[in-house]
C-alpha cells in the first residue's frame, strides 16, 4: 500500500497556491485529519492546568540541570569570609618582679632560694643595702645588688657564727617524781638545784648563771623548762672583740650585713632573733633583673646567656664575648642599649614591657616605644584610654604573617586602643581580620539565597538538590515500570498459574509497608556509615523494588482486555513469536497508561525521597537534595531565623510534585477523554 | 457471603504470612551489630545477671537468629501467634504494653482528622462535580492537587512556624502543657486538644485531596449516567436530582473507600506524630525503627500489615453490602 498522508496533500495544495478552492465534496483532502499523537497533543494543550504543569516542569529542569552550569557556586563548595574581631592584641606594664637568668650551669640553685630572691631584693632596695644572704638547707646564696634593677645571685660557703635574739627555747623536762631533768640539748650543771630551791607547783621562774629560766606544768608532775634568750650568743670564739657589739647594733637596725674587724658578715632574721653568717668563696650563679630586652633588630636572636652576660656587664661598660661575638652594653640618650662589636644596636633594656597578649610573638620595637610614650602620657594625665593608629603586620586565618612575592611583610593599618586596667596594666586592643566559614549569611549579590549552616551556597544547593531529586524520581519510576511491565505482561499474557503466582506476589508487595521499610533501611545504612552515593543507589533500587506492584496490576488488567482483541488474534495467526507479540503488540498499546502512571509516580517518588532525606535517612550530607536542605534548618531556632532557606525549598518540592500531577492528569485526559479522572 | 468472608480471611492470612516473612528476612539480614550492641548494653546494666555472650545467645534464640532464616521465621512466628511479642528494647516495656499506651492517642488523632476530611472533602468534591469547568471546579482541583503534593514535613514545619513560632498560640512539640499535672480533668482534656490541633490540621490537609478528587470523579461519572439524564428529562428538580439520585449512587464508592480507611486510623501517622511529638504509635515506631528495636518493629509492621489487609477486606464487603448489583463469589 502506497503511503498516503492527507496532511501532506493539504500542504502540497496550499504550497501550489491553489486558491480557487475547487475542492470537491468527495475530495479526501477536504477533511483535515490529525494523527493520534497530534490529537493527544491538541487535547493536552487545551488543558490549562496541564500546560501550567508542563511549563513548571520545564522551568524546574532548566533550573536544576542547566542552572548549575551558569552559576558560580558549586554544590560542595564551602564559602569563607573575612570578619573582624576585636582582640586583645598586647599587654603593657611596668615590670615589678625580677626574672633570673643562669650564668653558670655548674651551680644549681634550689627553688627555696629562687623563690625568695624577689622579696629579698625588694627589701634590700627598701633598706638601701647592697647584699644579703639567703640561707637554705641546700646551700647558701649571696644576693648582691648591682643597681636597683639588676641583682647577682652567687653561691657561697656560709657558716653560722653567732645569734642574737629575744625569745625562749626549751631546755629540758623536769620530772618531779624522779627528781631529775631530761635535757633536750647539752646538760646544764646545777640547773636542777637552782630549780628545786624555789619550786612552785603552779610554775614560775628563776635565774641561774645570768640566764633566766621559766617552767610551766605540762602534764601531771612534769614541767617544761625554757631558757629566755637575751643577747648575743657566739658560736665561734675566734671572732674579733668588736663583733658582738657590731652584730647587736646591726640586728637592732635589722640590717642585712655589717662589718666588724674589716670583714663583712651577713644577718638572717629567724623566728627568735637574728643569725650572723660569715661567707666566703663567692661563685656567681644567676643574675636577676627587672629589665626586659626589647629587640631593635630582628636579625639577632637574643639568647639567655647573652642576656645574662649583658646584665653582668651593665655597669662596668666593658665589652664581652658571647658565643664568639663581642658585645657591649651602655647608656645612650637615657636608654640602656646593647650593641654588638660593630656598634650596631641590638636591644634596649627597659623595665617597661610591651608584649603580645597571648605571648605568641613579639611586637616591633617602634610600636613598643610608641606605646610606652603614650602610657607615660596617660599616667601623667590620669587618662584611662588612648587610641593610636599603626601599621600592624597582616595576619591570615592561621595567625601567620602574610608576605608579598618579594618576601616583605604585608601591613595593614589598625587602630589600637590602650586601656588602663585597675591592676595597673595597660591592655592594647585592636580589630583583627580573621577568616571564617560564611555561615547562615543572608542574601547578597554573591549568594542570592544566602548560605547555610555549613557555608554552602543555598541557591547552588537548591539547584543540585533538584538534580538529585528529579534523578531519583526518574530512576525509581524507570525501575518500577520495567519490573511492572515484565511481571504484568507475563501475568496478563499467560494467565493461569503464572498469573495467579504473580498476582499473589503483587498482593504481598501491596501490603508491604514501604515507608517503615525505607526508614529501617536508612537507619541500618546510618549505622554502617555508608557512603552517601552508595546510599543513593540503594535507596533508588529499594524504592523501585517496592513500587512495581501497582504498575504490574495495571499492565495485567490492560493486557487481559487487549489479548481478546482482533489484532492479537491476527498477530497470533501470522505466527509472530510470543516475546514479540507481548513487547511489540501488547505493550505499546499500554503505553498511554504507562506514561500517565509514570508521570504521577514521579511526583510521589520525589515526595518519598524528600521525606526520607528530611528525616536524615535518605541522601546524606554533603550531597544536596531538597529534603536535606530543609533538614539542615529544621531545628526550632534555625527554623525561626532561616525561613528564607526552607520555605522556598519546600515550595519547590511542592511545585514540582504538583506539576507532575497536573501533567499526568492532563495526559490521561488527553489520551482518553472518557476515562475516569 | 460467609463463605466469601472465610475465603478472604484465609487468603489474607496467607498474604500476611509472606509479608511477615519478607520483613523477617529484612530484619534477619540487618547487620548483626544491632543485636550485639543490645546484648552489650544489657550485660553492662547494673544488676545484670547474664554476661554478654549469654545475652547474645539469648537474644539470638529469642528471635530465631541463631537458626536458618526459614527456621528462624517459624520460631518467631510461633511465639508471635501465641501473643508473645517480647519486650521493646527502646522503650523497655513489653511491646504490647507500649502499644496499648500509645495506640489510643494515634486513634484519637486519626479519628479527628478523618471526620474533618469527610466533612470538608465530600461536599467540596460534589460541588466541584456539579459545576464542572467552573471556577469552583478549578479551585477544588487545584486545592486537591496541592493537598496531595504537599510534603507532610513541609506542611508540619510551616504550621509550626506560623502558629508556634510566630503567633505563639501552641507549643512547638509535645502533647502536654507545662502545668498539665495541675489541671482539672476537663483542663487536661483541653490541654491535650490544644496540642492535638496542629497535627490534626496537618493530617486533614494532607488527606483531603485524594478524597476530594475521588468524590468529584465518582460524582461526575454518576452525573453523566443515563438515569440522571432520564430524571432531568422527566422534570425532577435539580436539587432532587443531585441530592437523591446522584448523591446516593456516589455514596457506593465513597462508603467503600471510607470503610477501607477505618482500620488505618489505628496505624498512626509516622511523620506527623514524630514532628509534633505526639506520643502515639507512629512516634513510638519511628524511634524504634531508628534505634533498631527489633521486637517493636516486628510487631508494628505486622500490625499495619494486618490493618491494610483488614481495610481491603472491609472495603470489599462494604462494596457488596451497599451495592445490591454486586454478587460476591
Amino acid at each position: 500500500m502506497a503511503s498516503y498522508n492527507l496532511n501532506e496533500i493539504l500542504k502540497a495544495k496550499a504550497g501550489k497556491g491553489d486558491k480557487q478552492g475547487t475542492v470537491g465534496l468527495d475530495d479526501v483532502a477536504r477533511v483535515k485529519v490529525l494523527s493520534p499523537g497530534r490529537q493527544v497533543f491538541k487535547r493536552f494543550i487545551r488543558n490549562r492546568l496541564a500546560v501550567f504543569g508542563s511549563v513548571l516542569l520545564i522551568i524546574m529542569f532548566v533550573f536544576s540541570f542547566l542552572g548549575p552550569l551558569f552559576y558560580h557556586c558549586g554544590q560542595k563548595e564551602i564559602f569563607y569570609k573575612y570578619d573582624s574581631q576585636n582582640i586583645n592584641y598586647g599587654l603593657a606594664k611596668e615590670i615589678t618582679s625580677y626574672t633570673g637568668y643562669n650564668v653558670s650551669s655548674d651551680i644549681s640553685v634550689p627553688r627555696s632560694a629562687t623563690t625568695s630572691v624577689n622579696s629579698v631584693a625588694k627589701s634590700l632596695i627598701a633598706a638601701d643595702e647592697d647584699s644579703a644572704i639567703i640561707a637554705t638547707d641546700d646551700g647558701s646564696f649571696l644576693l648582691n645588688r648591682v643597681n636597683d634593677d639588676v641583682f647577682v645571685l652567687a653561691s657561697v660557703n656560709a657558716s653560722k657564727i653567732a645569734s642574737v635574739g629575744e625569745g625562749s627555747a626549751l631546755v629540758g623536762v623536769y620530772d618531779m617524781v624522779g627528781g631529775k631533768i631530761s635535757f633536750t640539748g647539752q646538760e646544764i650543771e646545777g640547773l636542777l638545784e637552782a630549780l628545786t630551791k624555789n619550786f612552785s607547783r603552779t610554775g614560775g621562774s628563776f635565774t641561774y648563771e645570768g640566764v633566766r629560766y621559766t617552767y610551766e606544768k605540762d602534764v601531771a608532775k612534769s614541767y617544761n623548762i625554757y631558757s629566755e634568750l637575751d643577747g648575743v650568743v657566739l658560736f665561734d670564739n675566734s671572732l674579733p672583740e668588736a663583733f658582738a657589739d657590731a652584730f647587736e647594733k646591726a640586728a637592732d637596725k635589722k640590717a642585712y650585713s655589717f662589718t666588724a674587724g674589716g670583714k663583712t658578715y651577713y644577718i638572717v632574721e629567724t623566728n627568735s632573733g637574728f643569725d650572723a653568717y660569715s661567707a666566703s668563696g663567692e661563685k656567681t650563679a644567676m643574675v636577676y633583673t627587672r629589665y626586659t630586652f626589647n629587640a631593635i633588630t630582628t636579625d639577632v636572636k637574643i639568647s639567655d646567656s647573652l642576656k645574662a652576660n649583658t646584665l653582668l656587664h651593665i655597669t662596668d661598660g666593658k665589652s664581652f664575648d658571647v658565643d664568639g661575638t663581642s658585645y657591649k652594653v651602655g647608656e645612650s640618650e637615657g636608654l640602656i642599649i646593647l650593641k654588638d662589636g660593630d656598634g650596631k644596636e641590638i636591644a634596649e633594656l627597659s623595665t617597661f614591657s610591651v608584649k603580645r597578649y597571648s605571648g605568641e610573638d613579639s611586637i616591633e620595637y617602634d610600636l613598643k616605644k610608641e606605646i610606652e610614650e603614650l602610657v607615660l602620657e596617660m599616667s601623667e594625665n590620669g587618662e584611662k584610654t588612648r587610641t593610636l593608629v599603626y601599621d600592624l603586620p597582616y595576619q591570615d586565618e592561621n595567625g601567620l604573617y602574610v608576605y608579598d612575592e618579594e618576601g616583605n611583610l604585608q601591613y595593614s593599618q589598625a587602630e589600637l586602643t590602650i586601656t588602663k586596667r585597675d591592676t595597673g596594666e595597660y591592655v592594647i586592643n585592636c580589630d583583627q581580620v580573621i577568616y571564617v566559614i560564611d555561615m547562615f549569611a543572608f542574601s547578597s549579590k554573591e549568594h542570592i539565597l544566602g548560605t547555610d549552616g555549613d557555608g554552602f551556597d543555598v541557591l547552588a544547593r537548591v539547584m543540585y538538590g533538584g538534580r538529585v531529586s528529579l534523578m531519583v524520581g526518574f530512576v525509581v519510576v524507570f525501575l518500577e515500570i520495567i519490573l511492572g511491565v515484565i511481571m504484568g505482561g507475563l501475568a496478563g499474557y499467560y494467565g493461569g498459574w503464572v498469573d495467579n503466582l504473580i498476582m499473589r506476589l503483587v498482593d504481598i508487595f501491596y501490603c508491604l509497608p514501604s515507608l517503615p521499610i525505607m526508614i529501617i533501611l536508612g537507619a541500618t545504612m546510618d549505622s554502617l556509615r555508608m557512603d552517601t552515593y552508595l546510599r543513593l543507589v540503594i535507596m533508588m533500587a529499594t524504592l523501585g523494588f517496592l513500587g512495581w506492584a501497582g504498575v504490574a496490576r495495571m499492565v495485567r488488567g490492560q493486557i487481559l482486555s487487549l489479548r481478546e482483541q482482533e489484532f492479537m488474534v491476527a498477530a497470533e495467526a501470522t505466527g509472530i513469536r510470543v516475546r514479540k507479540r507481548i513487547f511489540r503488540h501488547l505493550i505499546p498499546n499500554v503505553m498511554p497508561q504507562l506514561i500517565v502512571i509514570a508521570t504521577m509516580g514521579m511526583g510521589s517518588v520525589i515526595l518519598t525521597e524528600s521525606t526520607l532525606s528530611f528525616l536524615g535517612l535518605g541522601v546524606k550530607h554533603p550531597l544536596a537534595t531538597w529534603g536535606t536542605i530543609i533538614n539542615s534548618v529544621s531545628s526550632a531556632t534555625a527554623m525561626a531565623h532561616y525561613q528564607h532557606i526552607w520555605i522556598p525549598v519546600g515550595l519547590l518540592i511542592c511545585l514540582t510534585v504538583i506539576a507532575f500531577n497536573f501533567v499526568g492528569d492532563g495526559l490521561r485526559d488527553a489520551y482518553d477523554p472518557k476515562s475516569k479522572r | 457471603m460467609a463463605k466469601f468472608i472465610i475465603k478472604r480471611l484465609l487468603y489474607s492470612v496467607l498474604i500476611l504470612f509472606f509479608v511477615m516473612f519478607l520483613i523477617y528476612v529484612l530484619m534477619y539480614n540487618m547487620p548483626t551489630s544491632f543485636v550485639e550492641t543490645k546484648a552489650r548494653e544489657l550485660a553492662s546494666r547494673p544488676g545484670a545477671t547474664k554476661s554478654y555472650t549469654e545475652w547474645l545467645a539469648d537474644l539470638n534464640a529469642q528471635y530465631g537468629m541463631d537458626k536458618g532464616v526459614v527456621q528462624g521465621y517459624f520460631v518467631w512466628l510461633s511465639s508471635a501467634v501465641r501473643g508473645n511479642w517480647g519486650d521493646s528494647w527502646q522503650w523497655t516495656v513489653p511491646v504490647l504494653e507500649k502499644f496499648n499506651n500509645t495506640v489510643w492517642y494515634s486513634f484519637a488523632l486519626g479519628l479527628v482528622s478523618f471526620i474533618f476530611e469527610v466533612i470538608i472533602a465530600i461536599p467540596l468534591g460534589i460541588t466541584a462535580a456539579k459545576k464542572q469547568y467552573s471556577f469552583t471546579d478549578y479551585f477544588t482541583t487545584v486545592v486537591a492537587m496541592v493537598s496531595i503534593s504537599l510534603p507532610t514535613f513541609f506542611l508540619a514545619t510551616l504550621l509550626k512556624y506560623v502558629f508556634a513560632v510566630k503567633l505563639g498560640w501552641v507549643d512547638l512539640t509535645g502533647m502536654q502543657g507545662r502545668d498539665y499535672q495541675f489541671l482539672s480533668t476537663f483542663g487536661k482534656f483541653l490541654d491535650l486538644a490544644k496540642h492535638f490541633a496542629l497535627p490534626a490540621v496537618t493530617l486533614t490537609v494532607i488527606g483531603i485531596g485524594s478524597l476530594m478528587r475521588y468524590t468529584r470523579t465518582n460524582m461526575l461519572e454518576v452525573l453523566n449516567s443515563d438515569y440522571i439524564r432520564t430524571a432531568r428529562a422527566k422534570g425532577v428538580p435539580e436539587k432532587k436530582v443531585i441530592g437523591k439520585h446522584a448523591f446516593r449512587n456516589t455514596l457506593i464508592p465513597l462508603v467503600t473507600m471510607l470503610g477501607g480507611m477505618l482500620p488505618g486510623l489505628f496505624s498512626g501517622a509516622l511523620i506527623t506524630e514524630t514532628l509534633f511529638g505526639i506520643r502515639g504509635i507512629g512516634y513510638a515506631s519511628y524511634y524504634s525503627m531508628t534505634q533498631a528495636d527489633i521486637p517493636f518493629i516486628m510487631f508494628y509492621l505486622a500490625f499495619i500489615s494486618v490493618l491494610t489487609l483488614l481495610g481491603n477486606l472491609i472495603s470489599d464487603l462494604l462494596y457488596a453490602a451497599v451495592d445490591p448489583r454486586v454478587r460476591l463469589s
